[in-house]
């Protein structure tokens, strides 16, 4: 009887081990944290003839880590003043102007269900802003979209969700007498957001999500509305 | 040493009240944590460049605090750590040196391969943390597999050879192989570096990305020393399992009337925290590819 109890006893005791391992070890799935490059910025929106929408502007600000690291991988240093020298900032113009093959452009804008179809991105600037890389470009419309009486929506993510991307500055409307408001609807996370967010926090640099589009899930939106 | 695994405890519960609601939390705060500490880096680094020698204390603390949360993220050798003292009679002392000796060597490793490989090949940036990626990190989870699968082949002869000295009592007075005991034991100094040596074969990106930044901002001495400091970061916390896991083990072993670590049970034990740190490894690897 007693040994027994002694045996039941040692096996709870035993299984409380295992909890503690499984703790320990469940920690070992941390952060190597998908995403890994933060971008704040947002997007403008530029007219003519009234309420036709042109185009985008983009614009990119990189967290300041990310920053130097950019900055590095181009071969390029900050100068003893902490800044850019301008033969350095055209370099890296010149270089990051050379857009990837599998770039998917950050601004997704919709209209109705359809998506619209955006130009190469155009006229790169960048330039260092206290210490944060901040990159514009400019995204012309295939075809320039008539907004009278009319709404759409951009969302601002990368489809992968290696980027980050957060709107931190007031959209624009820009051209005279449009009609038009842009509003910022910030992405709001649910408890299953923050799930989804800490499965993709696992992801190593090298590793893309089985999620078709999962960028879009936690994208800051503006929608466009015009008169 | 109870203290500390009571100080150890009390995070976990501590952890599990403010996240527990979402677990989730904690992985994005730990995430966001990092995120703050390399935007210090960043600018203590921007600090340094423009002249401010006082920007070392900024960096120093930044990279610190830095390791001691990342290595709350996986893949640094807390679960090895923590599953050796746990399944296997290593003393203390011997698994804090463990833990303090593969946080430096992972520090150190990742200095050699990024300023070797910028100075010795003129790699590029994208080269460096490529290979570190594609080839160092699996390499390092298959080495601590393959420390797992030796804990798992121990266990198994401590228990076949436990088994035959139960029966045996070995009265000829001389000794017939070794002993459980002796099987059961991680104390060689081979095997201690066979350890540190599995962990620290995967450096961490931070520091990778430190160190290229250093490098190319001529800023050599303060990015090495910054990643020893953050080696001493991770070792807080690998220290703190180490010191954790033995004494949880102790305490198992005093309450129970039975020497966890010892004999057949400890056998067991070490087969079970092998095939944990195996399966665990094998997993990380497998999400990889």
């Amino acid at each position: 009887m007693h040994a027994g109890i002694m045996a039941v006893a040692t096996s709870i005791i035993r299984a409380r081990v295992l909890t503690f391992c499984a703790v320990l070890l469940g920690s070992a799935f941390g952060a190597s944290a998908h995403p890994h490059v933060f971008v704040d910025g947002g997007v403008s929106f530029r007219f003519r003839d009234g309420a036709v929408l042109e185009s985008l502007l983009v614009t990119w600000r990189y967290d300041a880590f990310e920053t130097l690291y950019i900055l590095s991988s181009h071969g390029i240093s900050l100068n003893d003043a902490g800044g850019l020298d301008e033969a350095d900032r055209l370099e890296l113009v010149r270089q990051r102007s050379d857009w990837p093959e599998d770039f998917d452009g950050s601004a997704h804008l919709v209209h109705g269900d359809q998506p619209i179809a955006l130009e190469w991105p155009r006229g790169l600037d960048a330039h260092l802003v206290n210490g944060r890389l901040e990159v514009t470009f400019e995204r012309l419309l295939s075809t320039p979209l008539e907004m009278r009486g009319q709404a759409a929506e951009l969302g601002f993510y990368e489809s992968t969700y290696f980027f980050a991307f957060t709107i931190t500055d007031t959209p624009e409307v820009l051209g005279p007498e449009t009609g038009c408001a842009a509003q910022v609807i910030g992405f709001d996370a649910d408890e299953d957001d923050t799930e989804l967010q800490a499965a993709l926090a696992k992801l190593g640099r090298e590793e893309t999500p089985d999620i078709k589009n999962v960028g879009a899930l936690f994208a800051d939106r503006i929608i466009l509305s015009c008169d | 040493m109870r203290l500390i695994l009571g100080v150890f405890l009390a995070m976990l519960v501590l952890a599990t009240l403010f996240f527990g609601q979402e677990p989730g939390r904690f992985t994005v705060w730990i995430a966001e944590q990092q995120r703050g500490f390399q935007n210090q880096m960043a600018g203590a680094v921007q600090a340094l460049k423009s002249g401010q020698s006082g920007a070392y204390a900024t960096l120093f603390l930044a990279t610190g605090l830095y390791g001691f949360v990342h290595a709350l993220g996986p893949g640094h050798g807390k679960y090895l750590v923590g599953g050796v003292g746990l399944g296997t009679r290593i003393a203390t002392a011997r698994l804090l040196a463990v833990a303090v000796a593969s946080s430096l060597l992972q520090s150190v490793f990742a200095i050699l391969l990024v300023y070797g490989a910028f100075s010795v090949i003129s790699a590029s940036a994208a080269q460096v943390t490529g290979f570190a990626e594609d080839v160092l990190t699996p390499a390092s989870f298959i080495a601590i597999a393959g420390v797992g699968g030796l804990l798992i082949w121990r266990g198994i002869k401590a228990v076949w050879s436990g088994a035959r000295h139960d029966h045996g009592h070995d009265h000829c007075g001389h000794s017939h192989g070794p002993t459980p005991d002796q099987v059961a034991q991680i104390s060689s100094l081979r095997d201690a570096v066979v350890l540190s040596v599995s962990i620290a074969l995967r450096p961490c990106t931070g520091a990778i990305f430190l160190l290229i930044i250093a490098w190319q901002m001529d800023l050599h001495w303060a990015g090495a020393w910054a990643v020893i400091v953050m080696g001493l970061g991770t070792a807080g916390l690998t220290g703190l399992v180490a010191v954790s896991s033995v004494a949880a083990r102790r305490m198992v072993s005093a309450s129970t009337l039975l020497d966890v670590g010892r004999g057949k049970a400890g056998g067991a034990l070490q087969m079970m925290a092998g095939l944990l740190i195996v399966g665990f490894s094998l997993t990380l690897l497998r999400t990889l590819y």
